[in-house]
């Protein structure tokens, strides 16, 4: 099948997507400053770390739990560079200080990545465990970088206003950020290194085969991970004005795979509507009479749902309903197989 | 996946159902917003429908504890607190569980509404739900939070919202009034360091104690607590050999408890809520009896932990702001309207944490009863009430510095054995240290830094007024 035909099936697909799009450029007019800031900006910098994980699962076969830790070592790194309460008494230039943490937790990414890049699975898994609960306590323990009670008022750059008072050009920086993300990684999947990383989570054995190095490349798979992530650790400092361990703990690290899990493990897209559906239900729930305490048990059911339902989590769903409405408007008869020309360019699980 | 059959059908009905169910949440939280957004323009005509004698506009009251981590199973005890002001004043409880909150209430003819919140004890959690229940649900006071750290954040986002009252739940952290300043928020209990005042005293000159190790949870709270017993203890010649900080969270003590060494005279215990009972159990199996080499913090003394700890902690001598022994007619009042209001809580009344929460609500119940439930000109004529207010509380009055900080009585307290009944160690008051402020004779300041793993260093200074030193006996 042409690959730029439009199909009624893309045309489902994208369609929404543009709509979305359009809506998130204007939405400092459409939504309240507290709307605005306490759920799609939060949804942005949380779906980019989503996003990473989504990057390493999809692409590369590494289900991570490591990507908070990570973005926490660029957020630590970031706030304690800066002016802030807490932390070390450094004082550079923000902009600085964050080229310096998303460095760090890019070094730090590899650095783990090189620890891992051997382990498979459930064993990849632990051992990015392994580091997120390290990183934590690292930064519970040295009090000289944060202890518990973290680094506060932490300075950012002036072209970030206050997030609470003034939370437009946050959200559009989360908004670029997001966007640069999605369409870095796109373009990354189709290039010779990321049809390598795709070959290394199909058949590892068949790539060593072929003579490349399988570690390093899952390695540099986990580095790119860390980048990403890193710039999701920056901006939620920017948006909380501080980090403390509390910021990275197993909890949050959960949040973030119940993100990409709803959201479609296997679908980029799904970082963010996983991240939006997140936080807007976090929001909704908390504030509703009738639920009061129990929200987060409203919450699980939720989710429990989606992924049972769709274990492609939202997208997965999404994905079902535009396949049956192109199928239907395309007059096809409904028993056929997913299209070919989508499966192609987007990630199966494995 | 395709849908290719008839199961396959139903399948992709149920996926559709589900989204619309998630799009439904979506549309109904920005819905939820636009309210909030109605409100705020058109105040006057709510409440007016409202029965009875309410007649005035209604005020917002949000209030948060912990419904998560470490301190969740206090939540109940924090919305007691906080509920008990609003049911003496007529309203009646929802439930016998607190957290659902009341029916009914009102303050000076103003409907109350109160809108529920939840943290988990990370300062980034409590931020966002007080930015949530003022910035969505548009409170107009909000009470909360509960531990050190969410303190301190929360009080630095007070300054951004100018135009509502922050009165803080229980956190104790000392930094909190004493360098934020915030303008707008008011604490109506006194801190970690103010709740070990006399302890320092007793162990210099009633034990004897000349060498301490301090061991505490690694975070703001205890930070707080530690700070208090050293500035005391060392400023009237004590000595403090060492202060070991486990990790917030830990559950096991053990090695922290070997490195204690043998021939210290004793030491001071400032471990958090959850970790008491871990530490006491563990230090009874690697060290005996512990009573005559402890001194703890306000968690001892909690009717929950001690009901828990038992005989274990009997001789031990503690300090805080409650004293569960009082004989007061206005304590005995206080626990008898606990005990009518919500039966499962009674017994809970000297906890700090109902207490804390008691004297936020009662503060402000009593602020906005002396100026008509009038919040106009942002808060000035409430505030002013606030900051003025001799709030006689059930264990004596409390009044506020210029930072909005308590200066209360704080208690010297031994564990004692069991005497009423009920199974439970009892807690003999053996000294009430009247009107602790937060200075601790200078020891403490905005200028001097704030009580972290080495601060303050332990140095002899000016005695605390209550000590014997300092003239106190």
């Amino acid at each position: 099948m042409n690959r730029s035909a439009l199909t009624p099936e893309r045309a489902l697909w994208w369609g929404p997507a543009l709509v979305l799009t359009l809506i998130l450029v204007i939405a400092p007019l459409l939504f309240s400053d507290f709307y605005l800031s306490q759920v799609l900006t939060k949804a942005l910098w949380l779906g980019i770390a989503a996003a990473s994980l989504i990057f390493l699962a999809a692409y590369v076969g590494m289900v991570s739990l490591g990507q908070v830790a990570l973005y926490g070592i660029a957020g630590f790194t970031m706030a304690n560079l800066v002016e802030a309460d807490g932390g070390s008494p450094i004082a550079w230039n923000p902009w600085l200080a964050t080229l310096v943490g998303i460095l760090a937790a890019v070094g730090a990414g590899l650095f783990f990545g090189a620890i891992a890049s051997r382990s498979y699975g459930i064993y990849f898994l632990m051992i990015t465990l392994a580091v997120a609960v390290l990183t934590y306590y690292f930064f519970g323990q040295v009090t000289q970088f944060s202890g518990f009670g973290g680094v506060n008022s932490v300075e950012r750059p002036a072209i970030v206003s206050n997030p609470v008072t003034d939370p437009v050009n946050l959200f559009y920086i989360a908004l670029l950020t997001s966007a640069a993300v999605y369409a870095f990684v796109r373009y990354l999947a189709r290039t010779p290194f990321g049809l390598a990383l795709q070959g290394v989570r199909d058949d590892p054995s068949r790539m060593r085969a072929l003579g490349y190095n399988v570690p390093l490349l899952r390695m540099l798979a986990f580095g790119l991970g860390a980048l990403i992530a890193a710039f999701a650790g920056i901006i939620s400092v920017w948006w909380n004005t501080r980090i403390s361990p509390g910021s990275i703990d197993l909890t949050r690290t959960i949040d973030v795979l119940v993100i990409a899990v709803i959201g479609g493990l296997f679908r980029l897209e799904g970082a963010w509507v996983g991240a939006f559906a997140f936080a807007a239900l976090d929001n909704w729930t908390r504030g509703l009479d009738v639920v009061g305490q129990r929200f987060n048990t409203v919450i699980g059911v939720i989710f429990l749902v989606i992924v049972l339902l769709s274990p492609g989590g939202l997208m997965g769903i999404w994905q079902s309903i535009t396949d049956f409405l192109g199928r239907r408007l395309a007059g096809k008869p409904p028993a056929r197989p997913s299209a070919g020309a989508r499966a192609s360019d987007s990630p199966q699980p494995s | 996946m395709s849908v290719s059959s008839e199961g396959g059908r139903a399948r992709f009905w149920a996926l559709l159902a589900v989204l619309v169910l998630v799009f439904a949440a979506t549309v109904a939280a920005c819905g939820g917003d636009d309210e909030g957004d109605g409100e705020e323009a058109a105040p006057t005509d709510t409440g007016a429908e409202s029965d009875g004698e309410a007649t005035g506009e209604a005020i917002k009251i949000g209030v948060f504890a912990n419904n998560e981590g470490a301190f969740a199973p206090f939540e109940g005890q924090t919305w007691g607190g906080a509920m008990l002001p609003l049911i003496n004043r007529g309203a009646t409880p929802v439930s016998g569980n607190s957290v659902d909150g009341v029916e009914g209430a009102t303050i000076a003819g103003h409907p109350i509404e109160i809108v529920y919140g939840g943290s988990d004890s990370t300062p980034d959690k409590a931020v966002e739900e007080a930015r949530r229940l003022v910035e969505q649900e548009q409170v107009d006071i909000l009470v909360g939070p509960l531990s050190g750290s969410e303190g301190i954040a929360v009080a630095e986002y007070s300054k951004e919202q100018p135009g509502v009252t922050f009165v803080n739940g229980i956190s104790g952290a000392q930094d909190t009034t004493l360098k934020v300043q915030s303008p707008n928020f008011f604490r109506f209990h006194n801190d970690g360091t103010q709740w070990t005042a006399g302890l320092g005293n007793y162990a210099y000159n009633e034990l004897g104690w000349r060498n301490v190790v301090t061991i505490g949870d690694d975070y703001d709270f205890p930070y707080s607590q530690i700070a208090g017993f050293v500035a005391e203890f060392c400023s009237i010649g004590g000595n403090v050999t060492e202060r070991l900080w486990p990790p917030l969270g830990e559950e096991d003590y053990s090695s922290y408890i070997t490195q204690i060494p043998e021939d210290v005279d004793g030491f001071f215990m400032g471990v958090g809520g959850t970790g008491t009972v871990a530490f006491v159990k563990q230090y009874g199996q690697l060290r005996g009896n512990l009573a005559d080499k402890i001194m703890g913090g306000i968690f001892m003394t909690d009717p929950v932990i001690l009901e828990e700890l038992g005989d274990q902690v009997v001789g031990v001598v503690t300090a805080g702001m409650t004293a569960a022994d009082s004989q007061e007619p206005a304590y005995l009042e206080y626990t008898s309207q606990i005990e009518s209001a919500y039966p499962d809580l009674a017994g809970t009344g000297s906890s700090v944490f109902f207490y804390g929460y008691y004297t936020a609500m009662e503060a402000i119940a009593q602020a906005l009863e002396q100026v008509e439930g009038d919040l106009s000109d942002d808060h000035a004529a409430f505030r002013e009430a606030l900051a003025g207010l001799e709030l006689e509380a059930p264990l004596g009055p409390i009044r506020l510095d210029e930072n909005r900080q308590a200066i209360m009585d704080n208690f010297l307290q031994q564990i004692v054995a069991d005497e009423t009944g009920d199974g439970v160690p009892d807690v003999k008051t053996l000294e009430t240290i009247p009107e602790v402020d937060q200075t601790f004779a200078g020891a403490f300041s905005p200028d001097t830094p704030s009580p972290d793993r080495e601060n303050p260093a332990c140095e002899e200074g000016t005695p605390p007024p209550w000590t014997d030193q300092g003239g106190g006996r």
